[in-house]
């Protein structure tokens, strides 16, 4: 893959981004914040946050009281799924932000997971499937742990163990996550399970027994889910840029590259097949939608991070070493 | 004026301008309005998915019946456009005629 055109593709759709500010600004007024927390997650990855600290203020002046934020920034109700992307975002952003009103908004954030996990480890979102709406708290204090945070730390760690119990203990047979509600084909599940929840306990010292075969299983069904073409979930933009993704950061975490470095290459280069002339929309063919516009340009920037000398670039990009 | 737009019933396509798998993307006005078949019969629901704006054109078919959107699982009925989610559907009435497709908006 030509690194310098990808460079190149990484600039231009951010300029498009930055465009297209109004869409996704807080600052502007009320927002998607499922969109918002995609926009944030593009300004770290591409070194730019620094230039919209202000959006990071405002996402911590529309938190609510019990910690959580709702999907969109004028509604009342906090929601676990958007809750846990916003709080990431925070808690990552405030690395380089360094600002008193964002830790103390991660903290109210750790507090809100901690009141709202079931009994049995879950975590539920009605727009949600409750392995997808687990994995996101799990992520989130993958990175609170990674990260030193201290706020109640041995409850985080113990919230923590249960989340990664439940999404073990339903590991199908042939390796992937199914959810009959709302992922039959069990990719973008497998894909977000094996990325954003389990694979980080590799990094933290391998605390939780079976996340390495888990994470190899999971990675090996995706694998063999492509698609000919490069793509996966019958040409989903979506799944194909969270299946690269998931198996960037896995691969290199487990060793794994020699096996899914021609998959991952052949999945970017569909998905640079079917942009638009600016950003990307969910199928081939359809209008670009920021969102999609945001996955792309992270897929992006963590393949440049995979192809570069440092083999722990890409991990960093998740936030799961400092 | 036709008897058919008199009657509220719009004319959208013809079937054999459905695709392999009985399915178009059809536009009243600024309505975007997917046609799926499912059943041997054809349906009449909102072009994007009420959650984060998933094609439903693109969608699973599922006893019901029923569209599962493709990007995040959303089950809608084709009849009634109510969901186990916190959204419901737009779903249109359908007549086929002589080949002709037309929903009532």
């Amino acid at each position: 893959m030509d690194v310098a055109s990808i460079d190149e593709t990484i600039a231009g759709e951010f300029r498009f981004l930055v465009q297209e500010r109004a869409g996704w600004s807080l600052v502007a007024g009320p927002q998607d914040l499922e969109l918002v927390a995609h926009a944030l997650r593009v300004l770290l990855h591409t070194g730019a946050l620094g230039d919209f600290r202000d959006e990071y203020r405002a996402l911590a002046a529309c938190q609510h009281a019990d910690g959580g934020w709702a999907p969109r920034s004028d509604e009342p109700a906090s929601t676990v799924w958007v809750s846990a992307f916003c709080a990431l975002m925070q808690l990552r952003g405030n690395r380089i932000l360094g600002e008193p009103v964002l830790a103390a908004s991660v903290g109210r954030a750790i507090d809100y997971f901690l009141d709202t996990q079931q009994d049995d480890g879950r975590w539920v979102d009605p727009r949600w499937a409750d392995l997808d709406t687990t994995s996101h708290p799990v992520s989130f204090f993958n990175v609170v742990l990674a990260l030193g945070e201290r706020h109640r730390r041995a409850d985080v760690e113990r919230a923590w163990r249960r989340g990664l119990r439940f999404i073990l203990d339903r590991q199908t047979p042939e390796g992937g996550w199914h959810d009959a509600g709302f992922h039959p084909s069990g990719v973008e599940i497998t894909a977000h399970l094996i990325q954003d929840a389990l694979v980080a306990d590799l990094v933290l010292g391998e605390r939780v027994p079976g996340i390495r075969d888990a994470c190899r299983r999971g990675l090996a069904c995706l694998r063999g889910w492509q698609a000919a073409d490069g793509s996966w979930d019958e040409e989903n933009v979506d799944h194909t840029m969270d299946s690269v993704r998931s198996s960037m950061v896995v691969s290199r975490i487990l060793g794994d590259d020699a096996a899914t470095t021609a998959p991952i290459e052949r999945g970017l280069a569909w998905i640079l097949r079917h942009k638009n002339a600016h950003g990307w929309g969910d199928f081939p063919g359809m209008e670009t939608n920021l969102e999609r516009t945001c996955d792309g340009i992270d897929t992006l920037c963590k393949y440049r991070a995979f192809a570069a000398a440092d083999p722990r670039a890409v991990v960093r990009l998740w936030g799961y070493v400092p | 004026m036709s008897p058919e737009t008199e009657a509220g019933w719009v004319p959208v396509a013809r079937l054999e301008e459905l695709d392999a798998r009985g399915r178009a993307v059809v536009r009243v006005g600024a309505t975007e309005i997917a046609l799926v078949t499912a059943e041997g019969r054809v349906f009449a629901i909102q072009g994007r998915c009420p959650h984060r704006g998933g094609p439903l054109v693109r969608g699973f078919v599922e006893a019901g019946p029923a569209i599962r959107c493709p990007m995040h699982g959303w089950r809608f009925d084709l009849e009634t456009g109510a969901s186990d989610r916190p959204a419901r559907a737009t779903v249109y009435p359908v007549r086929v005629e002589g080949g002709q497709i037309s929903i009532r908006l």
